[in-house]
């Protein structure tokens, strides 16, 4: 790995140097490993969804899986979220370990009941009696031209309800080790993967996003932040799609002489307060990154939250870089201006310290 | 050395896309490395380094390719 990549991306890891170069995955491929392993671990662990067993998953989630478990534990459903979501949390309750994907974010609407009132709630209702050991993989993000209801990321949506647990992985090496904690959590934890960082090659890959991943089975716990790049003028707070953006952005600051702190989220529920409020308080200054949309959203979460500390003494009003209050559009030339991006960012902290 | 597309993975007369690069050109390389994932309609295979050095990208990701096409060079 060259040196700027390495500042680009070394995850909280530590390969150790090997003769072969380490191994590289996509998002898509760190995930099936982390599931597989995990199936291979425990047999309470099963995946259900639409085309995850044959196909191994539109966005190649579950590939492999349906050969090595069979079809008793890779089972692909009929086009009814309102069933196999409702499926997912009842196998959750009876003591299964189930991984549900709901293949576009978008498609939220028809089991909603199921997540927000079921699993969200049922260990608060039952004294902890009852539990809902389940995760809920699902697609976001847009850029690639397919519209309102297929382009939606919905992070506040699934943020906001107590009882769900929000993951957004940056890069595969974050993947795979924040999903094997999300299997083996005992709560709902809702895995937001971004489709512009999958490695599917028909939506565009960011190249930041495959990352060195070691075969061994490892955990990254459920909300902690981490630090990827530090800096003395700003923080830039992020997660999924954003964290790239941001360090671009981040690198060309830099050439202006800008010294750009990046912040990978990784978790937005919990939140990791205390690295954004750590890091704010050291820089004074705030660049949220949301491709969500704009009002309500988690952005405003993160801005609110620093605002709210007696710790931070904020040098400039701080910004969000969201996507504007309107439905996605379709045609490119329309969705791409709206989306945020690394110069978007750029010129919101150009403004911020008037250079 | 040339890096072709294996007819295994995608025919002569077919169509397909490399999905993804998991290198950069100009980076090392060693044999036994999967360098990148070619789709060939919904399936991803890997392609691995048959050779060692330093690899030269000739066809981006996400671009049309056929199978035995030369998509880049390990020297």
């Amino acid at each position: 790995m060259s040196s700027s990549e390495a500042n680009v991306l070394e995850p909280s890891m530590a390969v150790a140097s090997r003769a072969k170069t380490a191994r590289r995955l996509t998002i898509a491929r760190a995930m099936s490993e982390a599931i597989a392993q995990c199936m291979a671990e425990d047999a309470s662990v099963l995946v259900i969804g639409e085309d995850i067993a044959k196909l191994g998953g539109v966005f190649g989630t579950t590939q492999g899986l349906l050969q090595k478990f069979g079809p008793e534990r890779v089972r692909d459903t009929p086009i009814s979220e309102t069933a196999f979501i409702g499926a997912g949390v009842g196998l959750a309750a009876a003591g299964m370990r189930p991984i549900v994907e709901l293949m576009f974010v978008d498609f939220f609407g028809v089991c909603m009941d199921a997540i927000y009132n079921l699993a969200a709630k049922q260990s608060y209702f039952s004294g902890g009696n009852v539990r809902c050991p389940m995760v809920l993989m699902t697609s976001v993000g847009g850029g690639y031209g397919d519209a309102g209801q297929h382009s939606q990321c919905l992070y506040a949506t699934f943020a906001h309800m107590p009882g769900l647990k929000v993951v957004v992985p940056s890069n595969a090496y974050d993947a795979k080790g924040l999903l094997r904690a999300a299997i083996y959590d005992d709560n709902p934890v809702v895995f937001m993967f971004h489709k512009a960082l999958q490695g599917m090659g028909w939506l565009g890959t960011v190249p930041g996003s495959v990352t060195p991943v070691p075969e061994e089975a490892y955990t990254i716990p459920i909300g902690e932040a981490v630090v990827i790049k530090e800096g003395s003028d700003v923080t830039l707070a992020a997660w999924g799609l954003g964290v790239h953006q941001a360090t671009e952005a981040a690198e060309e600051l830099s050439g202006a002489g800008v010294s750009a702190e990046v912040l990978d989220l990784r978790t937005l529920a919990p939140l990791d307060r205390n690295t954004l409020l750590d890091s704010v308080a050291r820089t004074g200054r705030l660049v949220v990154v949301d491709d969500d949309y704009r009002s309500c959203g988690v952005a405003a979460e993160i801005i609110a939250s620093v605002c709210e500390s007696a710790d931070v003494k904020l040098r400039s009003p701080p910004r969000r870089i969201t996507f504007p209050d309107v439905p996605i559009p379709f045609a490119p030339e329309m969705e791409r201006p709206l989306l945020p991006d690394a110069q978007k960012i750029v010129d919101a902290v150009r403004a911020m310290l008037g250079t | 050395m040339d890096v072709t597309v294996p007819i295994e993975i995608l025919p002569a007369d077919t169509e397909g896309a490399i999905s993804v690069w998991l290198f950069k050109s100009g980076e090392a390389v060693v044999e036994g490395d999967v360098l990148a994932e070619i789709m060939n309609q919904k399936a991803a295979t890997e392609l691995v380094a048959s050779a060692s050095g330093r690899l030269t990208i000739l066809v981006p990701a996400e671009t049309a390719i056929m199978g035995g096409q030369l998509i880049a060079r390990i020297d």
